[in-house]
């Protein structure tokens, strides 16, 4: 149910998330080292592990990178230690420089790279399907459904490492991730984080020319002998469907198989119970290598084989290779799609045209029908918080720049990144960690207009300095934005280098991004507070006009990180207030500001309101407003730290002060 | 597959994944089995959130089809309209009694692209029409009379006990809320339960 359960050393069951579930499981058995950067969905990985490790003695570490945290966890597995890293799919890209040598030297200690996809985008630049890295780098690849196979493939995948020496890659997708269930915990068998010997277990771990080409042939060899060992691993099942219930042995006379991996297995037998059809599934958990001989064994006799798997036929192109006298269905046929997430109709629909049977239910039509009744709705779009520093540091830029299109605004990943999404839609480029610097090279030698970078503080850390390095040699003329709000904030505000704390909120280093610019030969860098609003407009135009790469540093920090550290340390939150009598209607506080906290009232000519309980109190509406109608409601108590104060209070206010007079 | 599908749907910040916690443990703590899927859009707060919840022996699927839902509960109106389309014919809507209009809907009023904001009523009639089964909860005023504020998330655990009578019992959905909440806020808590208990037959 939470992190109390993911250190509960009593064996029971417990309602977990699968992010919870593979910490515990890595937990249970015995993680020495862990390291992670965070990313859509699998940052409660490193959320839990950071909890965990006030408890239990393991080293963790919130790394730069994705391909830090793997290069860290498999040093860690060179002396022996068993150890775990996690990323997002695209976080995979990053790491898998390393990620492929890593398969030529092999890892003598138990290593496991937990991938996680996310199949429909749903916080996440494109949907890129993890499962190639298995197949291209050579490396054993597991794929659980639910949280109590991630539990059971976290520590199988330990001992695949080990007995293989190699590193072992665990495949999940969001709504893998994302699933809570019912899942047993075992016994927490940890032992002491312990220094070992280099000296006794010294090997080479080099990878070049000569030593590549004798590492290629080893890796092709531990593969042929995973694959042999695999073949008949449990975590492939067979299973039955009899158009009520799934079972463990069942009757020869299906006709349909199907063949499913991942969260689409779910999908597809409640499809099946709904379209009332028996079929007989193969359910794989072994996704590389492919267990070539069970799936020819399991599709004798079939007249159909349909292949379920989310994103690209990869399942699906081996199955076509391997049968030649079942006729297979899947994506090829056009039955499944390769975009987007699977759902139980999708699966539905494409069974039904398979066998004929006709669907139970008009999902689509009645989705239309019930939609309609939605149309009133305005969309609840994604905005920035209230009190995000960036809202007021984009509404600096903004003035600064004057009209949009003077600029190239080269954008990059993080909260930030909204600014492409309606209504703004303010971005001309983001594509991926650190892109906004090595796009605006290019733009700058090409575009008329000025080039601008926006990046936050965790991402230049991430991916973006090698582009400012290059930017500053090759004299390039473009003004870089970093937004320096301490935490990675979208992921939910972790640590980074630039923050003085480090993993599980011990005291680290903090590394400074002025220096850090400065040493790198940025000619002009301009420390901006975020919430300035007003000031920041001229700075900012300082910084454009200048010819070269000049630096905006904003500071301020992420408002629900900020907020939360004032509130535990005893503040209370003093929120702003419309001062009706002065409140015009010009609505500047509205006009591309998009704070949740403010709305406005038709009743009362349309003048502002400022909803008390979201207001957080950062008071940049107020510098914006020109008739100074906002103000702090701490300001007529001397600005000393006051409960939630409303409106009518504040007239009362006025009242006893008018009578005081 | 049978099964017991409750669609939980409101605006991030508002508790609704400690809402779903406090199901999917009152499910084992009464020995039900039970499954969820929760997905959180891009913004940490202010954002549409939904979660799944699936509780019965034969459920696998973390994602409930659209019409097949037995219940909607909305922590926001807005958002149980907007997600009407899981409900089953007939199945019952539950709703927190408040509309929070999102910064976008502002911009659009000032900007005169329409001319008023959604109204609540409105919203509701829209949940009627479609042939669900309206409940209401004020929950921030309840919340209140427990002395906690942000109980509203409990408030309507409280309701859906009712709702769900005979799917989990009232003592392990009390002893889950007991177990999620801070160890200070636990009376107001179980207050603001028993308020939301009693507010489902009103």
């Amino acid at each position: 149910m939470s992190f109390k359960d993911v250190i509960d050393e009593e064996e029971r069951e417990a309602y977990m998330l699968c992010n919870e579930a593979i910490v515990r499981a890595a937990l249970e058995a015995d993680v020495q080292l862990v390291s992670f950067y965070p990313g859509a969905p699998q940052t409660e990985i490193l959320d839990n592990f950071e909890r965990a490790s006030n408890k239990y003695d393991l080293r963790i570490e919130v790394a730069a990178n994705e391909k830090v945290a793997l290069e860290t966890v498999a040093g860690g597995a060179m002396l022996g230690k068993r150890s775990l890293t996690s990323m997002k799919s695209v976080g995979t890209n990053v790491a898998s420089d390393a990620l492929y040598t890593l398969a030529y030297t092999g890892l003598d200690g138990g290593c496991l790279c937990l991938i996680a996809d996310d199949p429909h985008a749903h916080s996440s630049q494109s949907e890129q399907d993890g499962r190639w890295f298995g197949l291209t780098a050579y490396l054993p690849m597991l794929e659980p459904s639910t949280p109590r196979e991630a539990m059971e493939m976290v520590k199988k995948g330990f001992e695949l490492s080990e007995e293989f020496g190699t590193l072992v890659l665990i495949r999940t997708t969001t709504r893998v991730n994302h699933q809570s269930g019912i899942v047993p915990l075992g016994p927490m068998d940890r032992t002491p984080f312990e220094k070992v010997s280099w000296k006794d277990m010294k090997r080479p771990y080099t990878s070049v020319g000569e030593l590549a080409r004798k590492g290629k042939k080893e890796m092709l060899e531990r593969m042929e002998n995973i694959r042999e060992k695999m073949a008949d691993s449990s975590l492939n099942r067979i299973e039955y469907f009899d158009g009520k219930k799934l079972m463990d042995e069942g009757g020869s006379e299906e006709e349909l198989g199907v063949i499913t991996a991942g969260v689409a297995h779910s999908y597809t037998v409640e499809a099946l119970s709904r379209l009332e059809l028996s079929a007989k599934i193969l359910k794989l958990g072994v996704i590389n290598p492919l267990p070539e001989e069970v799936i020819k064994k399991f599709c004798e006799g079939l007249d159909k084989v349909v292949v379920v798997e989310e994103l690209s036929p990869y399942i699906e192109d081996v199955v076509r290779r391997l049968v030649k006298d079942v006729d297979v269905y899947g994506k090829r046929t056009g039955h499944l799609s390769e975009a987007l997430e699977y759902d139980i109709p999708a699966v539905i629909q494409g069974l039904s045209e398979i066998t004929g049977v006709e669907e139970p239910f008009d999902y689509k039509e009645h989705c239309r029908k019930m939609k309609k009744y939605a149309e009133i709705l305005p969309q609840r779009l994604p905005v920035f918080c209230a009190g995000c520093p960036h809202r007021a540091t984009f509404w600096a830029l903004r003035r600064a720049v004057g009209d949009p299109d003077k600029v190239f605004f080269a954008n990059d990943i993080g909260c930030y990144s909204m600014m492409c999404l309606p209504p703004i839609q303010w971005s001309d480029t983001l594509l991926c960690m650190g892109a906004s610097m090595g796009v605006a090279a290019g733009v700058q030698y090409a575009a008329e207009e000025k080039t601008i970078a926006v990046i936050g503080d965790s991402t230049l850390f991430h991916a973006g300095l090698p582009g400012v390095v290059n930017l500053v040699h090759n004299e390039d003329d473009v003004t870089i934005f970093v937004l320096d709000n301490a935490v990675t904030a979208m992921t939910g505000q972790q640590s980074h280098p630039g923050n003085p704390k480090k993993a599980g909120g011990r005291e680290g280093k903090k590394v400074d991004i002025r220096p850090v610019l400065e040493g790198i030969g940025v000619e002009k860098i301009y420390d901006i507070s975020s919430y300035e609003v007003k000031d920041n407009v001229d700075t900012i135009k300082e910084a454009l006009a200048h010819q070269g790469v000049s630096a905006v540093i904003s500071h301020g920090e992420c408002a629900l990180y900020h907020f939360r550290n004032y509130r535990h340390a005893g503040g209370e939150l003093v929120p702003y207030f419309i001062d009706l009598n002065k409140c015009e209607s010009v609505h500047a506080c509205v006009l591309n500001f998009m704070c949740p906290a403010i709305s406005v009232m038709p009743e009362e000519d349309g003048k502002a309101r400022i909803h008390q309980d979201i207001c957080v109190g950062c008071g940049v509406c107020s510098k914006l407003c020109p008739k100074g109608a906002i103000k702090s409601t701490a300001t007529m108590y001397g600005g000393d730290d006051k409960p939630v104060l409303t409106v009518e209070d504040y007239e009362k206010y006025q009242e006893k002060k008018e009578a005081e007079k | 597959m049978k099964g017991t599908n409750i669609i939980l749907c409101g605006i991030g910040g508002e508790g609704l994944v400690m809402l779903s916690n406090v199901i999917g443990e009152a499910c084992r703590l009464a020995g039900k089995n039970v499954i969820s899927g929760e997905m959180h859009g891009l913004a940490q707060r202010s954002g549409s959130v939904i979660v799944h919840m699936r509780i019965g022996e034969e459920v696998l699927s973390p994602l409930i089809p659209p019409g097949e839902a037995d219940m909607i509960v909305a922590l926001e109106a807005m958002e149980a309209l907007r997600y009407l389309y899981y409900l089953k014919p007939g199945g019952v809507v539950l709703t927190n009694k408040r509309l929070v209009h999102p910064p976008g809907e502002t911009h659009d009023l000032v900007m005169k692209k329409i001319d008023k904001y959604v109204e609540y009523d409105e919203v509701v009639e829209a949940i009627k029409e479609a042939g669900a089964e309206l409940r209401e909860v004020n929950a921030l005023s309840l919340a209140k009379k427990a002395g906690e504020v942000r109980a509203q998330n409990v408030v309507m655990v409280g309701a859906l006990c009712s709702a769900l009578e005979g799917v989990i019992p009232r003592d392990s959905l009390i002893q889950a809320v007991k177990g999620t909440v801070p160890e200070k806020a636990v009376e107001s808590n179980v207050e603001a339960f028993e308020l939301g208990v009693d507010a489902y037959g009103d």
